[in-house]
């Protein structure tokens, strides 16, 4: 908390007075309470907008009266074609053309040949390993499943991101319309996207895919359209100057030259698509995400761990192979090789499958591993875990009750004491010192509008539960990041360890703390510190490593000391990065703590799932809406204020 | 005074590239800024910038112009509206007698597919593509069957010196090298024009130096049109036939090497031509008299000088020389202009001593 | 001439399978289609178990089977357009409305209806009798609500309910008739057995959400809270139950129905699977045993299927006739 005196308001902060005065008048709200009227403590009914009806009105309409709903089946039809195929030729589903399932083997050997041609023998054995611990472990048919959806939605949103982020890119009208579109969609929860998909498309493995589509597209046209900006001009003016044409210059100069953005964009896509593995599953999508979601739920700790792992490895699998094709750079050959010469990787690869086939024909075990074959680590796991929430036991019982008596509890009862009126003039304050009238007016409007949606309390909920969970991260965030920055090796190994953390699928967070916590308010804040924790640890980290050398070495000829160092220097130089990592960490909040409804909470995110459960579009817009809005709101807050400190 | 000069002959050929009244000004409403800035050259002109001002100039055929400019001078831009880069905003360009405004967008690539070639200061090479493959972009570009664009860029990475590097990629090359692929680039479609944004710019002073010789070198082979920017007046009165001096986006004076230094026309060219040593830059012709203006008596016979070379090189032939005026010859050998001799040695030894 | 002939191989190689299931549609007008029929399942054991039963029964008549994961509530719509062809566990108490209101927009129909009561509602162990004496009776509950306080309730009683996507109204239940409670909802069926185990160690007192048939009348003996009862529209009209101006003043129905569902669709495209469909009926005591085989022995819902159906043969042999 102690790091949070440091966001000191730029002098020059528009008008501090008026925010004073908003503030001051929040207070009287505050003080006054009991004599206020009820309209100014709780949004009153006539305030609140039938937002939900006039979305359903207008999907009704799409839907009935335009005839949409034959058009995205008509989609989903060719979806579900595409996974057909998939499906048949990773695990044999009966389907065209029927030449599946792929020997296990073989898929390993495939695995292993693109990590060896992408990033060496490491990422080849990381590559191989995890595919053979899926196989070995019995979970082949699951991760099939999975993967199966992902093949097809991920080459899908990868050619639609490209498309979409070219004409944002070439066209300014559409940057100008699909730039408010996805700064909403990259805030929403994932669940606001699934009920209309139910509606519009059903359920099922081709809804999963489709949802994961339309959840992994925002990055890569967000990615595309910044690598084809970031082109240099010399590069487009020697190409023009070599008298291409309009369209040459995209394919064979911008394109190419972008090569690298669009490649993160690809790994970000690929990201999104696994996690939304186990979210997708809420609405039919088969594969690993529903069996962990069916053990987790049946509290089987040991199998669901064994499933983690797996959808673990995957993630990291893939972010490996795809960030060493994005980084990976063109390199001569020596001349005069033959092609098997310069390609040693393909051959091997050949000469493995072939042999893998083959041998599959001979040992069964090689093409498949029957499940009662499969090893299992569930049950020292189970064991394992008896033993030390035992041993833990008396810890998390007091946590627990410490948390909620005393913390959560109050926090709650404090945060729906306070009148709505009065939240709704401080957070205007807020905007007003940070930005000036224009944030009071975008922030206020943002909260406003939760408050004339009619789910005021319940976002209320939600607020405590992030603010609570986001200053608990901060306490251990903050310290981990200045400890982790005080040497370069520390440093990159931290950094290391966030990234990895970064890649695994949300969902993963929740393991571990209902083994420890169970199914309870505590298990959920666990989770949300832990996963806002990260890019916490991680932009403070960067931050202090980022600041410039002369600085410290000036500050040290002063004669500071480590502390003064710490606290007049390299801190204040670092917070505008240290910002960024606060505003992730709420928007990573936001998410887990909807994602948590599953585990039994009482805010948005239960209403959500609710909501999902009804297929209830309208409901669910607004409610998928109001969480956005919470973190527009933040991430404006804290952009104004990163804008103003850089002018 | 001085007569013989190294600007090519006005009225041989038409100007390969001749422009008029070229106005080049950035923002919103260029039209309406520029009536201001006819009307008052000191207007505001708010939201807009005018990086090219009221330029007039002819390039001939052969000829190498070098436009010399601080950054901000609208050098940059002047050369990319020369090749419609940069769409003028007022006035116009005739290339080769056409007017390059109203070329439709094929004959524009059409153009550029045949007549100009350009180096970038920061090479513009692209990244995924080999030095091979980078040379052979324009040839691809127009078609060229693929067997015979590669031999091409062969034969043009061997002229610029980086043969056996054929394979290698941008990122794997020194900035030298880099640039060398793109002038091998610039020369593949064997263009008439050739523009040069700041070649040497990005490179080190010992690496500059080597490639302005080999720049030389190849200006010397290949005979073409050169448009050439820097911002290092060194550079522009070792390569130029003319140089033009470009402030605020105006030409402040456009003339050869040795007149500029010798009759600087604005005080902002003074400024560049005080601290040079003048011997260095100077050619014998610059000082040259035609041999009747001579004043009679005095001794016009004896050895010649080449007065094609710069003082500098003629120095210990100078200090020898006891004749108040000393003829100097052309490369054919004959006499075209006399030298007076203290005129010179002032120039050498410097004007205060 | 060579091109030309090979292309129409390679044509021909791959709609090889297109003209093979188009033959054998075209020549089955009685039989089952190749497509697989699609049975949903949901996050509670017995309805894994009995889906996976059935769909092993089709199998066996040589169909093909594929389940997919869907929501409890929203697979009626799914059913209703041919998305997923079947439903076996239609619970009158949670899902009567879903499945009513699709049966009104047409599509679903009801294919048959297992010989067992259901019952859903307020639940408790027997050991809770002991703190509370008055119950079963709501209004007693009602009065030692503070026995069921908890940290995360404060002074009123914890009412543990199933997951939100069962649409349970309790806390509208709670509401109208005006009961010292709070409803906490548990995140899945396995978070209630979970509270309850704890619970029964210290005999403390609880009250959770509880149906039946389920395994946990053999493991936790105990008895459903009575409400005023359940009468047709009590929870859309007012005027109907305990009080003249609230929705919810009542219990659930005791004794629901718990029926099949099919897609309007299948009797023609599976005619031979539809037929046994019709005839399946499980009783509580069944149910409650497929549930057991997953909750309380361990197995993987297949395993368990796979084992009643081994188990159990008179019970469904004579549905194949």
């Amino acid at each position: 908390m102690s790091m949070t005196d440091q966001i000191r308001l730029p002098k020059s902060a528009p008008r501090p007075q008026i925010a004073m005065l908003l503030i001051g008048l929040a207070a009287v709200l505050v003080l006054t309470r009991a004599a206020l009227p009820e309209g100014l403590i709780r949004p009153p009914d006539w305030l609140i907008l039938p937002f939900a009806d006039w979305v359903n009105t207008v999907f009704t309409f799409l839907r009935d009266d335009l005839g949409l709903m034959a058009l995205t089946r008509a989609f989903a039809g060719m979806v579900e074609w595409l996974l057909d195929v998939t499906a048949n030729i990773l695990y044999g589903k009966s389907r065209w053309p029927r030449l599946g399932p792929l020997p296990w083997s073989v898929v390993a050997i495939t695995m292993a040949a693109l990590g060896a041609w992408l990033g060496g023998w490491r990422l080849a054995v990381l590559a191989g390993g995890t595919f053979t611990w899926i196989a070995v472990m019995g979970q082949w048919q699951w991760a099939m499943e999975t993967l199966s959806v992902i093949a097809v939605a991920a080459p899908f949103s990868i050619v639609t991101g490209l498309l979409l982020g070219i004409a944002a890119w070439r066209f300014r009208l559409v940057a100008r319309v699909l730039d408010p579109v996805l700064n909403i969609a990259q805030s929403l929860p994932h669940f606001a996207y699934m009920i209309p998909v139910v509606v519009f498309i059903g359920v099922g493995p081709k809804a999963g895919a489709i949802v994961t589509i339309i959840f992994s597209v925002p990055p890569m046209i967000r990615m595309t359209a910044l690598g084809l900006a970031k082109v240099p001009d010399e590069v487009v003016e020697a190409g023009r100057m070599g008298g291409a044409t309009p369209f040459q210059l995209l394919r064979k100069v911008r394109l190419p030259t972008a090569r690298t953005e669009i490649l993160v964009g690809v790994n970000q896509v690929i990201m999104q698509c696994l996690a939304m593995v186990v979210l997708a599953s809420f609405i039919g999508m088969p594969g690993l995400g529903q069996k962990l979601l069916q053990l987790l739920q049946a509290l089987k700790i040991g199998l669901s761990v064994e499933i983690g792992i797996t959808i673990v490895l995957i993630a990291v699998v893939l972010d490996r192979l795809t960030r060493a094709w994005a980084m990976r750079q063109p390199q001569h050959h020596a001349g005069g090789l033959r092609w098997w010469q310069r390609h040693p990787v393909l051959l091997a690869w050949a000469l493995a499958v072939v042999l893998a086939f083959a041998l599959a024909q001979i040992f069964p075990i090689l093409a498949q591993v029957p499940r009662r074959e499969a090893l299992s680590i569930a049950a020292p796991i189970d064991l394992v875990m008896d033993q030390v929430i035992r041993l833990v036991d008396p810890l998390t019982t007091w946590l627990r009750w410490f948390l909620i008596t005393w913390v959560l509890i109050p926090l709650r009862d404090a945060i729906q004491f306070l009148p709505f009126s009065a939240i709704l003039l401080a957070v205007a304050a807020a905007g007003w010192a940070i930005g000036g009238w224009r944030s009071a007016l975008v922030v206020g409007g943002f909260i406003a509008l939760i408050a004339v949606s009619g789910w005021w309390d319940r976002a209320m909920i939600t607020v405590y539960m992030v603010g609570f969970s986001v200053c608990l991260a901060a306490l251990i965030g903050f310290p981990l990041g200045i400890w982790a920055a005080r040497g370069e090796a520390r440093a990159q190994r931290m950094l290391l360890i966030c990234d990895t953390l970064q890649t695994f699928p949300s969902f993963i967070y929740l393991i571990p703390v209902v083994m420890l916590f169970g199914v309870n308010d505590v298990a959920v804040v666990m989770a949300v510190v832990t996963f806002a924790a990260v890019p916490l640890i991680r932009y403070t980290t960067l931050g202090l490593r980022g600041v410039a050398p002369e600085l410290i070495e000036a500050a040290q000829m002063s004669g500071a000391t480590r502390r003064q160092l710490l606290w007049q220097v390299q801190l204040p130089m670092a917070l505008p990065v240290m910002m960024v990592g606060v505003n992730q960490s709420v928007m990573f909040s936001l998410f887990m703590v909807i994602i948590a409804a599953f585990i039994g909470t009482q805010d948005l995110g239960q209403e959500l799932q609710r909501a999902l459960s009804a297929s209830d579009v309208g409901k669910g817009m607004v409610l998928g809406l109001a969480v956005a809005f919470l973190g527009l709101a933040v991430d404006h807050l804290i952009r104004s204020w990163s804008r103003n400190r850089a002018a | 005074m001085t007569l013989p000069n190294t600007a090519p002959p006005a009225t041989a050929t038409p100007p390969v590239i001749s422009c008029r009244n070229v106005w080049k000004v950035f923002g919103p409403r260029p039209g309406a800024a520029i009536e201001r800035l006819k009307a008052d050259p000191l207007a505001r002109i708010d939201g807009h910038v005018s990086a090219v001002h009221d330029v007039s100039l002819d390039i001939m055929a052969g000829e190498m112009l070098v436009v010399m400019g601080l950054s901000g001078s609208g050098k940059s831009t002047l050369v990319r509206c020369l090749s419609r880069l940069n769409e003028i905003s007022a006035g116009e360009i005739l290339v080769e007698g056409r007017n390059l405004a109203q070329l439709s967008e094929a004959e524009l690539i059409d153009l550029r597919r045949r007549k100009m070639g350009m180096v970038f200061q920061s090479f513009g090479l692209l990244p995924n593509r080999n030095a091979l493959e980078n040379v052979a972009f324009p040839l691809e570009m127009r078609g060229e069957p693929r067997a015979a664009r590669i031999a091409r860029a062969r034969e043009m990475l061997a002229l610029v010196g980086l043969q056996g590097r054929e394979n290698y990629f941008p990122r794997e090359l020194s900035g030298g090298q880099q640039q060398r692929i793109g002038i091998a680039r610039s020369l593949a479609v064997e263009p008439d024009i050739w523009f040069l944004d700041e070649p040497f710019s990005a490179l080190d002073p010992l690496i500059r130096r080597e490639m302005q010789d080999e720049f030389l070198r190849l200006k010397g082979m290949l005979k073409k049109t050169i448009i050439f920017i820097t911002h290092d007046f060194d550079e522009a009165l070792r390569l130029a036939d003319r140089i033009a001096i470009m402030k605020d986006g105006r030409v402040e004076q456009i003339d050869t090497p040795d007149r500029i230094v010798l009759a600087p026309a604005t005080e902002y060219v003074a400024r560049f031509t005080a601290d040079i040593d003048r011997a260095r830059v100077l050619h014998a012709f610059g000082l040259g008299v035609a041999p009747d203006a001579v004043t009679a008596g005095a001794v016009t016979e004896g050895a010649a000088l080449p007065g094609g070379q710069t003082l500098r090189s003629l120095a210990r032939s100078l200090v020898n020389d006891r004749r108040d005026w000393i003829p100097l010859a052309d490369d054919t050998g004959r006499v075209t202009a006399m030298l007076e001799r203290a005129r010179a040695l002032d120039i050498l030894l410097g004007d205060a001593a | 001439m060579t091109r030309t002939s090979r292309l129409s191989w390679a044509a021909r190689l791959s709609l090889a399978p297109l003209f093979i299931a188009a033959s054998l549609a075209g020549a089955a007008q009685a039989e089952d289609s190749a497509d697989p029929i699609t049975i949903p399942i949901h996050n509670w054991s017995s309805q894994i178990v009995m889906s996976h039963a059935i769909g092993q029964i089709f199998e066996g008549l040589g169909n093909s089977v594929e389940y997919v994961s869907t929501d409890s509530q929203a697979v009626y719509e799914a059913i209703r357009l041919g998305d997923a062809t079947l439903e076996v566990e239609v619970w009158e108490g949670a899902f009567g409305a879903s499945f009513t209101a699709a049966l009104e927009k047409g599509g679903i129909h009801e294919a048959g209806n297992h010989n067992a009561i259901t019952r859903e509602d307020w639940w408790y162990p027997l050991w809770t009798k002991e703190a509370c004496p008055g119950l079963p009776d709501w209004k007693a509950l009602n009065d030692c609500a503070a026995v069921f306080a908890t940290p995360e309730t404060g002074e009123k009683g914890r009412f543990l309910g199933g997951p939100v996507d069962w649409l349970k109204h309790d806390a509208e239940k709670v509401e109208a008739l005006d009961m010292n409670f709070t409803v906490v909802n548990a995140g899945s069926a396995a978070a209630l057995w979970a509270e309850l185990a704890a619970a029964e160690k210290d005999k403390t007192p609880i009250v959770i959400f509880n149906w039946t048939p389920n395994f946990a009348e053999a493991v936790w003996p105990g008895e459903f809270v009575e409400f005023p009862k359940w009468e047709a529209g009590c929870d859309t009209d007012p005027a109907v139950g305990l009080y003249p101006d609230k929705v919810y003043d009542c219990g659930n129905p005791a004794d629901g129905y718990l029926k099949i569902a099919a897609w309007d669709g299948m009797p023609e495209k599976w005619p031979a699977a539809y037929a046994v469909l019709q005839k399946v009926s499980f009783t509580n005591p069944q149910i409650a045993e497929m549930a057991k085989l997953v909750d309380i022995d361990g197995m993987e819902p297949e395993d368990a299927a796979s084992a009643w159906l081994a188990a159990n043969e008179a019970v469904w042999k004579p549905w194949l006739e």
